[in-house]
């Protein structure tokens, strides 16, 4: 009982807020998803694959741009930071040979910041990419655990409760997938895949396992995560 | 263990949503098979994966490939699309047809085309063709189709549909080129025999005009 934490809203540690996901909600972009957390709200639009990479780009890839617009104020070093994390997972999970020498935008517009934004952001961006029918590997899933003064590990934060913790990651893994293969044949290096992390960004000060439990619990929220990703897009097909 | 699908028998999660990273097929199963791939799926050693998100489908005898409606165009061989001249070079045309890059078409590339009639596009020109090549990396190359089909049994009109999102049409009167702008946009969620009765009520408004 010394581990539970009675939280404000009244969830328990290891309960996510309240999912809501749309998609095709832009008519003039490419692909468009909404995809809010509680009160944290992103939307993200995706423009390409158009013609022509940027500079410094390499042209035997597909080049991928993410713009992160935040919701008041200038673009600072913080949205910089966060487009280049957006950046490298969304590289990760796409296939850029199959439309080289191309740019694909990603525009991501923050709604409402109530805590685990990041996360959101890449949620709604994977679901947007998906709407564009950009090629990927597999779809990404993005969660935010934080870790309490007294060592309990608390999933999807209020920007209240991220602001009290001590520490907080924000991880990132792949969803899982329906497979024709035999259970077992697609293990690397002994695991699934579902269980690799694409991205892991922390913030604060945690201790190895306290890491270790954010990562094993995120991992499971995320499978469940990766459920109502699928049966969301089974409804707007 | 799960149940390894027979040879010879589609994969089980034919007509179900599939996503990027869904493994559909298992070849190590299926010795001395051809296996025809459509859109939307790609090989991995000896696995066909799924790469965008849709329904999966299987037209026997042996061609799967994942149907899902995007807004961009990806140009495929044998495609009719509608594009727009953008500029023009001693060998081939440029052309836009909305997909990642831009198309080529030669100058020879039309009936009884030689050095001494080239047509001449200005940019802005439209243009019905057919996609002769489109390989990733390469800009698709395009060749000039013929004659248009007439349709239409009771409004006069000329029509061609491009596969990249760009159709055209043309009549004697602007308001009937309205008219059947404004079915074929109508119509884009309806299903067939919806299709039919809006089709008929916007036929019966003209006439009465």
């Amino acid at each position: 009982m010394m581990m539970e934490t009675d939280r404000k809203d009244g969830r328990t540690p290891n309960q996510p807020r309240m999912l809501s996901c749309s998609r095709n909600i832009l008519h003039r972009a490419h692909g468009s998803a909404s995809w809010s957390r509680g009160e944290t709200k992103v939307l993200a639009a995706v423009y390409g694959p158009k013609a022509g990479t940027k500079k410094n780009e390499d042209p035997e890839k597909a080049c991928i741009e993410v713009i992160w617009k935040p919701k008041t104020g200038q673009i600072g070093k913080a949205e910089k930071e966060c487009e280049m994390i957006m950046k490298k997972t969304i590289q990760s999970i796409c296939l850029l040979t199959v439309n080289p020498n191309t740019t694909t935008s990603v525009v991501v517009q923050v709604v409402n910041d109530d805590g685990a934004l990041l996360p959101c952001a890449i949620n709604a961006a994977c679901a947007a990419l998906v709407d564009a029918g950009i090629p990927m590997k597999h779809l990404a899933v993005a969660i935010c655990c934080c870790v309490a003064e007294e060592g309990s590990v608390v999933l999807d934060p209020t920007k209240l409760e991220e602001q009290q913790m001590r520490g907080f990651a924000y991880l990132v893994f792949p969803n899982s997938a329906l497979s024709a293969l035999p259970k077992g044949s697609s293990l690397v290096d002994g695991e699934p895949l579902e269980h690799g992390i694409i991205t892991s960004v922390t913030h604060g000060v945690m201790s190895v396992d306290e890491y270790l439990r954010c990562v094993g619990r995120g991992r499971a929220a995320c499978a469940k995560l990766s459920d109502v990703l699928r049966r969301s897009l089974q409804k707007s097909e | 263990m799960e149940t390894k699908p027979s040879n010879g028998s589609p994969a089980k999660f034919v007509d179900q949503l599939v996503v990027p990273g869904d493994v559909i097929l298992d070849l190590s199963t299926m010795a001395e098979q051809t296996i025809k791939l459509g859109g939307g799926l790609r090989q991995d050693c000896d696995a066909i994966s799924v790469i965008k998100a849709g329904i999966l489908r299987f037209s026997k005898p042996n061609k799967y490939w994942v149907e899902s409606s995007q807004k961009r165009y990806v140009p495929c061989a044998e495609d009719s699309v509608l594009g727009i001249v953008v500029d023009c070079k001693p060998d081939n045309f440029l052309v836009d047809i909305k997909g990642p890059s831009v198309a080529f078409l030669p100058v020879l590339a039309f009936e009884g085309g030689t050095r001494r009639n080239i047509p001449r596009f200005e940019a802005g020109t439209l243009i019905y063709v057919r996609v002769v090549k489109a390989n990733t990396g390469m800009n698709p190359e395009l060749s000039c189709v013929d004659v248009l089909e007439t349709l239409g049994k009771k409004l006069p009109f000329e029509i061609a549909v491009g596969l990249n999102g760009r159709v055209w049409v043309n009549a004697g009167s602007p308001s009937i080129v309205i008219v059947v702008g404004n079915a074929i946009m109508k119509s884009e969620s309806l299903t067939k025999v919806q299709q039919k009765i809006m089709a008929e009520k916007l036929l019966q408004r003209v006439q009465q005009e």
